[in-house]
């Protein structure tokens, strides 16, 4: 938590004089154009709060993160093979405010379109113009029959960064060699689709060297997964037959859980587990669906060329939360669409037209510490859908040597530095 | 908020302003070219691995992304990035790098190996095209004083491996890159990255 100055983060949670908060303009020239109010401090709300301010200065940005800090899922895979602190994917808001954006801690309870307000727990209220969500994902707690917000403690997801992902690595740590850990994959869509097998894999690069005798067995609720053949010649050349995969077709779809025996149910087998990573089926983050953001999907429809809200008018809404048609639930994408929507209000406050949209992803996954493999695409907007682009992006190749597979690796670093520099500085 | 971010509000409002107005089907250098700061850092300026591409040449940048889209220039992940984007867009991109001041790569170097690279640019010959330190003395030739020195290794892997494609513009120092070791390639990029 080097990075943050918990002074300069105000508090908000549970403090009554909220009004004043959004009302003196930032800048000492020129007036306030309009109030903006980010909420949610992660992959696409820090974008969009930064590239506000980069785009016009006259916009006054008030960013709502529950959290005091930020710890970022990208790379947190590799805490869970102790080859990274958490520390290192931590980050505080100091930056942003460097930008003059102002940051304030507390957890936003809803938006009151209707009255164009947003609403902290434990009082306040902050007024808008606009209003930016970008919440991430909250987890489908009716789908598993057991799996409840108790049983994380026993069966972490750590599908949101922080003390889940420390928990996951101790319970990892604590296991006998000879052991078997679990991982249950989610139904599409869900955040960060190569995630589950990036952790396979470096859970898999621990184990090798500390518990060789160990199993990593992943419970698919799919039939097939993101960049699948480059993972699975990579699980069986670094870890022989330590990994294997159960796919949805053959069984593979948890249905219940047992936290207290740590068993695992599926339609006609129960596994025990020693240690059970459970990714539950996801839907938008809560605060959209308490603001009534969500349809029955339990995402959010929007416009894909402006990210507004299909529901509310003047709520955009970006990142996992959304839907965004050939865009993946990553933090590339959540990134590109914070600058989208950014500049599509920044147009709307000088009386613009926005800009043609323009949208890219890349997703890095590091099979091993010397061995990273990506997926990547460019998007526009084409008849009310965001498209990939024909003939672009793709997979590495398969046949890449052990050079372009350490490169990948170094690059993959080299994306988290800067996209977290493109958030934080 | 200090000189810096100030200077750089500027910029931004600057171009943001150059690039209006935007009708649709047109194209907007800052929506274009902010795509990329995800891997190459805000307005291009990289914290690394990933090259600097803040303040490069306009012709370098457009022949760069031109050679990437069309397959003359090996990468690992640049031509599937590239081939997503029509020539105006790198054109408009090219102008918005162009427009950023260059900021040298921070990185930790090996002063030893820096002092050897120094000796070796200038006995190989390679201070002819780029100059007494790596700063390019030409539009059509980057600016290797202050890149990151991986970036610059693995380009001179690449001009030295036959089976990686690279523009007719790199094909002289095939040849001079194929003789040299991977200590001495090493060295050379060691010394560029210190020339801040
Ligand atoms: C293990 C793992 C690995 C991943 N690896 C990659 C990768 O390599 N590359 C990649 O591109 N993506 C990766 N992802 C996906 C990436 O983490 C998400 O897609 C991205 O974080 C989405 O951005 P977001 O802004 O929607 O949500 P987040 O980044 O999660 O940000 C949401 C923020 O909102 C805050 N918040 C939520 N509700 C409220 C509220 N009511 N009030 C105030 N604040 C609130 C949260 O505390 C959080 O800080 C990975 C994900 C996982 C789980
Ligand atoms: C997913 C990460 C990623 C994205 C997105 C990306 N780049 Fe790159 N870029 C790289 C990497 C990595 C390299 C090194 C070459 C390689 O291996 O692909 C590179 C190399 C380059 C170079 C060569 C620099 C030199 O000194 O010759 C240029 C120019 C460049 N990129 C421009 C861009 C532009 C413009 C965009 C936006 C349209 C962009 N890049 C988007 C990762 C990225
Ligand atoms: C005849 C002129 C010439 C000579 C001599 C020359 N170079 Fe270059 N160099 C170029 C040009 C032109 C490019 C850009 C190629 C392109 O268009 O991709 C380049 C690119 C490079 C790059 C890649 C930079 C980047 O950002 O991608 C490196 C590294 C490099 N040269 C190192 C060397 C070294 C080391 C030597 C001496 C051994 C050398 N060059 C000699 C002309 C030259």
């Amino acid at each position: 938590m080097s990075q943050l100055n918990r002074r300069s983060f105000i508090k908000l949670a549970g403090s009554a004089g909220l009004l004043g908060l959004a009302g003196p303009p930032l800048l000492a020239h020129g007036a306030t154009k309009a109030r903006v109010v980010v909420i949610g401090g992660g992959y696409g709300g820090a974008i969009a709060a930064k590239y506000l301010r980069l785009a016009d200065a006259g916009i006054e940005v008030t960013l709502v993160e529950k959290d005091p800090a930020f710890v970022s899922c990208p790379l947190s895979n590799e805490v869970l093979a102790g080859d990274r602190s958490i520390d290192s994917l931590t980050f505080g808001f100091d930056g942003l405010e460097g930008h003059g954006v102002k940051a304030v801690q507390g957890e936003v309870s809803e938006i009151d379109a209707a009255n164009r307000e947003v609403k902290i727990k434990g009082g306040g209220t902050l007024p808008y113009d606009y209003v930016v969500v970008s919440p991430g994902v909250d987890f489908r707690w009716d789908a598993i029959d057991g799996y409840d917000q108790a049983a994380t403690e026993a069966m972490p997801h750590a599908w949101k960064a922080g003390p889940q992902t420390l928990l996951l690595r101790k319970q990892i740590e604590a296991m006998a060699d000879g052991g078997t850990v679990f991982i249950t994959a989610p139904p599409n869509p869900f955040r960060c689709p190569p995630g589950p097998y990036e952790r396979a894999a470096q859970i898999a690069h621990y184990l090798t060297r500390h518990k060789p005798k160990s199993k990593v067995i992943i419970l698919d609720h799919k039939t097939r997964f993101s960049k699948q053949g480059l993972f699975t010649a990579g699980w069986k050349r670094h870890y022989g037959d330590m990994i294997s995969w159960v796919s949805g077709a053959e069984d593979g779809k948890v249905l219940a859980v047992d936290p207290k025996k740590g068993v695992l149910i599926t339609d006609f087998s129960e596994h025990k587990a020693d240690v059970a990573n459970v990714i539950p089926p996801q839907r938008a983050g809560a605060v959209a669906t308490r603001s009534g953001l969500v349809d029955d999907s339990g995402w959010c429809p929007v416009d894909q060329r402006t990210f507004e809200s299909s529901i509310h008018k003047d709520v955009f809404v970006i990142g996992d939360s959304c839907v965004a048609g050939a865009m993946p639930k990553s933090g590339y994408a959540a990134n590109s669409q914070g600058k989208v929507c950014a500049a599509v209000i920044a147009a709307r406050v000088n009386g613009r037209e926005p800009p043609e949209p323009s949208y890219v992803n890349t997703c890095y996954s590091l099979l091993a510490p010397d061995h990273g493999i990506s997926v990547a695409a460019v998007y526009r907007y084409e008849d009310g859908n965001i498209v990939a682009v024909e003939g672009a992006g793709g997979l590495s190749p398969s046949d890449a040597s052990a050079e372009i597979q350490q490169r990948e690796a170094v690059y993959q670093r080299s994306w988290f530095r800067n996209v977290t520099a493109d958030m934080f500085t | 908020m200090n000189t810096r971010n100030l200077l750089r509000l500027f910029t931004a409002a600057a171009l943001l302003l150059a690039a209006v107005p935007a009708m649709a089907g047109d194209v907007d250098a800052a929506m274009v070219s902010n795509t990329c700061a995800g891997c190459h850092g805000t307005h291009g300026e990289s914290v690394g691995a990933a090259p600097v591409i803040a303040g490069m040449s306009e012709p370098y940048l457009k022949s760069a992304m031109m050679d990437y889209k069309e397959g003359t220039r090996y990468s690992t992940i640049m031509g599937r990035i590239a081939r997503g984007y029509s020539d105006e867009e790198i054109e408009a991109m090219a102008g918005f790098f162009a427009a950023q001041t260059w900021t040298p790569g921070k990185q930790e170097l090996d002063a030893e190996l820096a002092g050897k690279g120094g000796a070796l640019h200038a006995d190989k010959g390679c201070a002819m095209c780029h100059g007494p330190v790596g700063t390019a003395p030409s539009p059509t030739v980057p600016n290797l004083a202050g890149q990151f020195a991986e970036y610059l290794y693995y380009q001179m892997r690449d001009y030295a491996n036959p089976h990686a494609a690279i523009p007719t513009t790199a094909m002289v120092m095939r040849p001079m890159c194929q003789n040299l070791s991977d200590e001495e390639l090493m060295s050379l990029a060691h010394f560029y990255a210190s020339q801040q």
